[in-house]
């Protein structure tokens, strides 16, 4: 079978024990757990954005 | 912010024919993946436009990114002039593709859907090994790195069937 280099590249990158996780959850856990994860990068962005407003400020 | 929990059950109590593609349906099957929105291939029908048009009406479907005041309605008319629209709504972002790259359209990714149930609903959700064909013919190096954790989870999981023999 075909084995794409840069698909099995990627592989070395994929965190197996993240998944193995995520398979013990139901389907409905495993969204429960990506909107948990959107809504805290989200406020990580936010801080971010912040930051950077405060950092521009200071600097003018 | 995206409300995974409010869009899915909005369509499905709206009576709208779509499948779950892209990261949202990469989580259903384990993907540990971050994504901000919803992507789905609608059905063409026109009475399934109609019910998607209806149904997102309150939401205020505008295009992602665009600046404000262009001359966009969100209509029977305007879905079935274009085909993919990538949207900014009151309950979060979704995009709706009347076609995909390597998949078609709804009725031809139909036999690979699998039903999910979430949310309180049932919704139609590609398989594992389409969603692996289709982001493979979409070819983006983010594409291949989905591709990458997807087959990483189809081994992990028959890793777990063959262990449970």
């Amino acid at each position: 079978m075909y084995k794409d280099p840069v698909v099995e590249y990627y592989k070395q990158f994929v965190d197996l024990t993240l998944i193995r996780e995520n398979l013990k959850l139901t389907v409905e856990q495993r969204l429960i757990k990506l909107q948990r994860m959107v809504e805290g990068l989200e406020e990580l962005q936010k801080a971010g954005r912040e930051l950077r407003d405060k950092e521009s400020k200071a600097q003018r | 912010m995206t409300e995974f929990g409010r869009l899915l059950p909005v369509l499905i109590q709206g009576n709208v024919r779509f499948i779950l593609i892209g990261g949202v349906a990469a989580a259903v099957h384990g993907s540990a993946r971050a994504t901000f929105d919803i992507d789905v291939v609608y059905d063409r029908d026109p009475q399934n436009i109609e019910r998607l048009v209806r149904t997102m009406q309150e939401f205020k479907p505008y295009p992602r990114g665009a600046p404000e005041g262009l001359p966009f309605s969100w209509s029977v008319e305007s879905v079935r002039n274009g085909l993919n629209f990538t949207l900014t709504t009151s309950i979060g972002s979704i995009d709706l593709f009347g076609e995909i790259v390597g998949g078609g359209g709804y009725k031809d990714l139909l036999p690979d859907a699998k039903t999910i149930a979430v949310f309180g609903v049932q919704c139609l959700c590609l398989s594992v090994d389409r969603l692996i064909q289709v982001k493979r013919a979409a070819g983006r190096p983010k594409d291949l790195e989905v591709v990458a954790e997807l087959e990483a989870i189809r081994n992990e999981q028959k890793n777990q069937r063959e262990t449970v023999r």
